[in-house]
């Protein structure tokens, strides 16, 4: 029996076929009365096969064949609502630096360009970036109009460590699909575009999106093809970069949407100058890096995580309103009557082991003696940081605590975890 | 400016201030940005600012 027909009440027929070659199967139907699931646009379900297709996110599905539902998202920060270092201010940019936490502004001619964590709701069309779930965003605003030369490049970058793109299998032939997703909003019109690159950058890949009207906030999707050549780290080093360009010469361009061996590209050839206009704008939110061939969903992870992933790679331990002597920074030990040592132990284990720290605002003080060098970087380890202060008229073995100013500004940076 | 410093355990310190007040001490790592700026500034014919004082344990 290859066929069982069963008619429909009042008209038509349900046809259950067997293949061809049947082997020994059992299909077992459900134990209490409803409706098994269909391929249809009403259920949620689409592909060709109920095993092989897509669950839509609507109906609790991914949206993709991959099975991620959290932490799909291979971008720390990519709402841009983290700013250790700047808390919202303007970044000068008078060299390339780190901006909002895990974003890179690269620039090969200085002072080009300025960088700003921007909360904004005054922007024009500020409420379609909101609608879609963004409350901050990260804005380009371009310092002159400079007249980019065949060398020159201007990007942001955020480049993903190695253990979180393991999976994705480059540089085999297993080579997983990406798709990149982002809401963008620039003073300017027509191509734009940016790169992926490996570590070394001697693999890159171009790619470009088209920004149709000024000023007005638009998603773009791009989906990339696997690289199967090249040299993917998946450890703790550079795994994949992705930048966005705000300007770059011919030397550093190529043709969009190719895997190329060329190394250093950053741009697709043709792609607009931000740098080129002097206040032109373009801000950036929403940036998502997916496995799979379909853009799903923000992956909207909690703010205490989202900050506690960016802390791998720089850490800003800030005094409190709440200092004077009741809440010490730092509790240090005297070695001796001229040195104070402390250990801080770092909030989650460091990608590497910080190798700068920098003290900042209002100066702090110490409990007892004079401070000739204040607080600096001795040894390190990816868990914790050993501190030394300089000075006199310490007594040996005591505690000493190191106070933050009360106008909450003092804080210790903790760099050199960035990739 | 640079200056080096000795910390308590031995090591050289690398210690810059910076435009805006703050203080920035650094290992000598390679792959350190700051002491990678460090090494340009030398290149440029720079001379670093001698430790204070030796500080042992």
């Amino acid at each position: 029996m290859a066929d069982i027909v069963v008619n429909g009440n009042t008209s038509g027929a349900v046809t259950l076929s067997a293949p061809a070659v049947a082997g020994t199967v059992t299909v077992t139907l459900p134990a209490t009365s409803g409706t098994m699931l269909t391929t249809a646009s009403s259920t949620g379900v689409s592909g060709s096969a109920i095993s092989s297709g897509t669950v839509a996110e609507a109906y609790g599905g991914t949206g993709t064949s991959t099975g991620y539902y959290g932490f799909k998202n291979r971008i720390i920060n990519g709402a841009m609502v983290i700013d250790q270092r700047n808390a919202g201010a303007v970044y000068s940019m008078s060299a390339s630096a780190y901006t909002l936490d895990r974003w890179l502004g690269y620039l090969s001619q200085v002072s080009k360009y300025t960088v700003q964590q921007t909360p904004s709701t005054t922007e024009a069309g500020f409420a379609v970036r909101v609608a879609a779930g963004f409350t901050n965003y990260l804005g380009v605003t371009s310092s002159s109009a400079y007249s980019i030369t065949t060398t020159d490049q201007f990007f942001i970058s955020q480049t993903i460590e190695g253990y979180n793109i393991a999976d994705l299998a480059w540089g085999t032939a297993n080579a997983a699909s990406i798709t990149i997703s982002f809401w963008v909003r620039s003073s300017l019109t027509g191509l734009f575009g940016g790169a992926l690159s490996n570590n070394g950058a001697s693999r890159n890949y171009p790619f470009s999106f088209t920004i149709n009207s000024a000023n007005t906030w638009e998603q773009k999707t791009i989906t990339v093809a696997g690289d199967t050549s090249g040299t993917w780290l998946t450890n703790n080093g550079v795994g994949l970069r992705i930048n966005f360009n705000l300007g770059t010469g011919a030397t550093y361009s190529a043709t969009a949407g190719a895997w190329t061996g060329t190394s250093f590209i950053t741009a697709p050839t043709g792609a607009t100058s931000v740098v080129g206009t002097n206040g032109a704008t373009f801000y950036i939110t929403g940036v998502q890096l997916e496995k799979g061939s379909t853009a799903t969903s923000f992956d909207y992870r909690p703010y205490g995580t989202e900050m506690q992933l960016c802390q791998r790679y720089y850490w800003k331990l800030c005094g409190s309103t709440l200092g004077g002597s009741f809440l010490p920074m730092v509790l240090m030990n005297a070695t001796s009557t001229t040195n104070l040592s402390g250990c801080i132990q770092l909030p989650v284990r460091a990608r590497v082991a910080p190798t700068s720290i920098t003290l900042g605002g209002s100066a702090p003080s110490i409990s007892g003696g004079t401070i000739s060098t204040n607080m600096t970087l001795d040894r390190s380890a990816v868990d914790e940081v050993l501190t030394y202060v300089l000075g006199t008229g310490f007594t040996a073995y005591y505690t000493y605590r190191w106070l933050g100013n009360a106008d909450a500004t003092t804080f210790l940076g903790f760099e050199g975890m960035e990739l | 400016m640079y200056k080096l410093s000795k910390s308590p355990t031995g090591n050289d310190v690398i210690i810059k201030t910076n435009e805006d007040g703050s203080v920035t001490s650094m290992l000598k790592v390679d792959t350190d940005p700051n002491y990678q700026a460090y090494l340009a500034w030398l290149a440029e014919g720079n001379t670093s600012l001698p430790a204070d004082e030796e500080n042992t344990q």
